[in-house]
């Protein structure tokens, strides 16, 4: 039997799970929510799914696993809703605005006995992986400084939850916690903490954040949403016997340009994987739900980087050193 | 005929010593009285190899001189320039000015007492980036600067960088200036507070290799400094400096010494970068020369140098209280 999907949301992540599944053998896509509704025709049709509200979708029979891509705010009441229903869930990151939130969610999915997994994609992007292995296996040395970045264009430009700091946690929550939880798989648990942010007109976002782990290494994180040519990410990992660079800029093998201007995707697909990373998330999910085993990215996991990302927030807003201690 | 400075080079111990040794034989507005040196040696080597003088004693250099360009250790720079202010000889100091407060400040007043000038050898103030973003920032283009991360890591440059008697600390003292001081430059603003976190865990030195700083400016702004040793034996080149400045109208991203050609070397075994942009040691002595000539105050001032090593002196007091500390803490 099929595992069958529902979509709560159609953004860029909801789109894109929604895809991912329909590419994976023994899944489909059966319900797809948005709000208003609506905005869910067009990528329900593309699944061969039906249009139904996220709460049709979380009660409804048919349906094994909920994708939870709504805006981070909603998270805890879609996933909870779906969990107490007997489904599985794949949250977008962050599992939740708050940590009260994540709790729930995680109680909810321990006591209905289903799995709750978090979209901590890095995780399965090749170069972070590489980066890990070669980290592993002591080609590096020792780790001493690293600086990771992640930019985009002011997204709250275009969806305005985004510029609701009660809603999304601004660029800390949005892009930096991909970064945070990175660190914390590549690293562990780090000691203290320290950060700085502004926020600007127009969706304009930037911070920074200086992560000391007890003895080494010393990791500096840069988020922004003021990268206005587009979406960026890199990092410089140092060890005491070399150091690995990444710079997705410089990284593209394939550039399109035309007379009249970057025309993007509408002229030509510029894929440079055959497979996406959420693709690979997915289906590493999927096939460990049917073979009983937990998820790579868990709910406590999911709430251990949640929390990191609060604890930079803490430090920003207070600009005090916050010494760090990850919830159990 | 146009009127020439005399000018001496004291100490040839700093890696930049060849670079200004050879920018004070090429300025044509220099005469390049030569080199003392307190080892002989690398003195005598220097001056045979640069086409110049060496002078046994320091006070012969600073007799045949109008200004001294000092390129030794760095807790050297306070006594050749009290020696230099005595004989009323201007001085262009290498960076970081001092390597305590009290020293640069000394250095400060004993030239001001002397009717002589001090600079400090800051080149990145010189690159034509630097000077076009000045610019933008200043006509508004860009609005208003809301942060500034800034990078100078480096190879480790051994000999006596590694050394906190001889040095005042370790990569954190010798670059944190360079970018603190283009930063202080760029928007106008001065460094409030400090926040440091450093390491040794590259080369097994009593200082640290290793160094981020965060910092707020007294106008709003906030600015991080990589200040590292960080570039690895096999890296192409020295180390560099760049600047990612986020204004609320636009994103900048500077590389200062992003001009280079890339040599594949088959005959060296190794990959290097060749540097084709515009000499910054060169426009930096050119302009203080300029300056004392023209009897102008130099462009980059001994306080200018005081204010950028505050920043590295609040960051070694925040690495070990691992709290912020504020400049006016470590000001005198």
């Amino acid at each position: 039997m099929p595992l069958r999907v529902g979509v709560l949301g159609t953004g860029f992540a909801g789109s894109m799970h929604a895809h991912s599944a329909l590419a994976i053998d023994g899944a489909q896509v059966v319900a797809v929510a948005a709000v208003p509704l609506t905005d869910a025709t067009s990528l329900a049709k593309e699944c061969g799914a039906r249009v139904a509200s996220a709460e049709e979708i979380c009660a409804a029979d048919d349906i094994d696993l909920v994708v939870v891509a709504t805006p981070t705010y909603l998270h805890a009441q879609h996933a909870i809703a779906a969990a107490r229903a007997g489904k599985h869930v794949f949250c977008e990151k962050p599992l939740a605005r708050t940590l009260a939130d994540a709790e729930a969610m995680v109680r909810a999915a321990d006591e209905a006995r289903v799995t709750l997994a978090v979209g901590h994609v890095v995780r399965f992007f090749p170069e972070y992986r590489q980066a890990k292995e070669l980290l592993d296996a002591g080609t590096l040395g020792k780790p001493a400084i690293v600086t990771m970045t992640r930019g985009n264009f002011a997204v709250g430009s275009a969806r305005g939850w985004y510029l609701d700091e009660d809603k999304s946690g601004g660029v800390v929550l949005d892009l930096m916690l991909h970064d945070l939880d990175t660190v914390r798989w590549w690293f562990g648990e780090p000691s203290r903490i320290y950060a700085k942010r502004f926020k600007g007109s127009g969706g304009l976002e930037y911070a920074l954040a200086t992560i000391r782990y007890d003895e080494r290494p010393i990791v500096q994180i840069e988020a922004s949403w003021a990268e206005h040519s587009g979406f960026r990410t890199g990092f410089e990992l140092r060890g005491d016997r070399g150091m690995l660079v990444h710079d997705s800029r410089a990284a593209s093998p394939i550039a399109l340009q035309s007379p009249s201007g970057p025309a993007g995707p509408a002229m030509m697909a510029t894929p440079t994987l055959h497979e996406t990373p959420y693709l690979v998330q997915l289906r590493d999910l999927f096939a460990r739900i049917a073979r009983g085993e937990p998820p790579l990215v868990d709910g406590p996991e999911g709430l251990r980087s949640l929390a990191l990302g609060l604890a930079v927030i803490r430090s920003a807003d207070t600009g005090e050193v916050v010494n760090w201690k990850a919830p159990q | 005929m146009t009127e020439r400075l005399r000018v001496g080079l004291v100490s040839f111990a700093h890696v930049h010593a060849p670079g200004l040794a050879n920018t004070l034989g090429a300025l044509d507005r220099v005469e390049f009285t030569g080199i003392y040196d307190d080892d002989e040696k690398r003195g005598r080597g220097a001056a045979s190899a640069h086409a110049t003088r060496w002078h046994p004693t320091l006070d012969r250099l600073l007799a045949t001189s109008d200004a001294i360009v000092i390129a030794s250790n760095n807790a050297d720079h306070r006594r050749y320039t009290e020696a230099a202010a005595k004989a009323r000889v201007h001085v262009l100091c290498e960076k970081p000015l001092a390597t305590t407060t009290a020293d640069a400040m000394a250095m400060i007043d004993a030239c001001r007492s002397a009717g002589v000038q001090l600079g400090t050898a800051f080149p990145v103030r010189s690159s034509p980036a630097v000077m076009a973003l000045k610019e933008a920032i200043a006509a508004g283009s860009l609005g208003r600067i809301r942060a500034i991360r800034a990078t100078n890591p480096g190879q480790y440059p051994g000999s006596w960088f590694g050394d906190k008697r001889q040095a005042g600390g370790g990569s954190a003292m010798d670059h944190t200036v360079h970018a603190a001081d283009a930063i202080r430059w760029l928007i106008g603003d001065e460094f409030s507070r400090v926040q440091a976190e450093f390491g040794s865990f590259i080369y097994g030195l009593d200082v640290e290799d290793c160094g981020v700083m965060t910092c707020d400016l007294a106008g709003g702004a906030f600015a991080s400094i990589d200040c590292s040793w960080s570039r690895p034996q096999t890296f192409p080149t020295w180390g560099g400096v760049t600047l990612h400045v986020v204004g609320e109208k636009g994103t900048v991203d500077i590389d200062v010494f992003r001009q280079a050609l890339t040599h594949y070397d088959d005959t060296a075994g190794r990959t290097r970068l060749v540097g084709w942009g515009d000499d910054l040691t060169a426009r930096m002595v050119a302009g203080f020369v300029d300056a004392i000539l023209a009897r102008r105050p130099v462009p980059i001032s001994g306080e200018d140098g005081l204010r950028a090593l505050e920043v590295a002196i609040a960051g070694y007091r925040s690495a070990e209280t691992k709290r912020p500390v504020a400049i006016s803490d470590v000001r005198a």
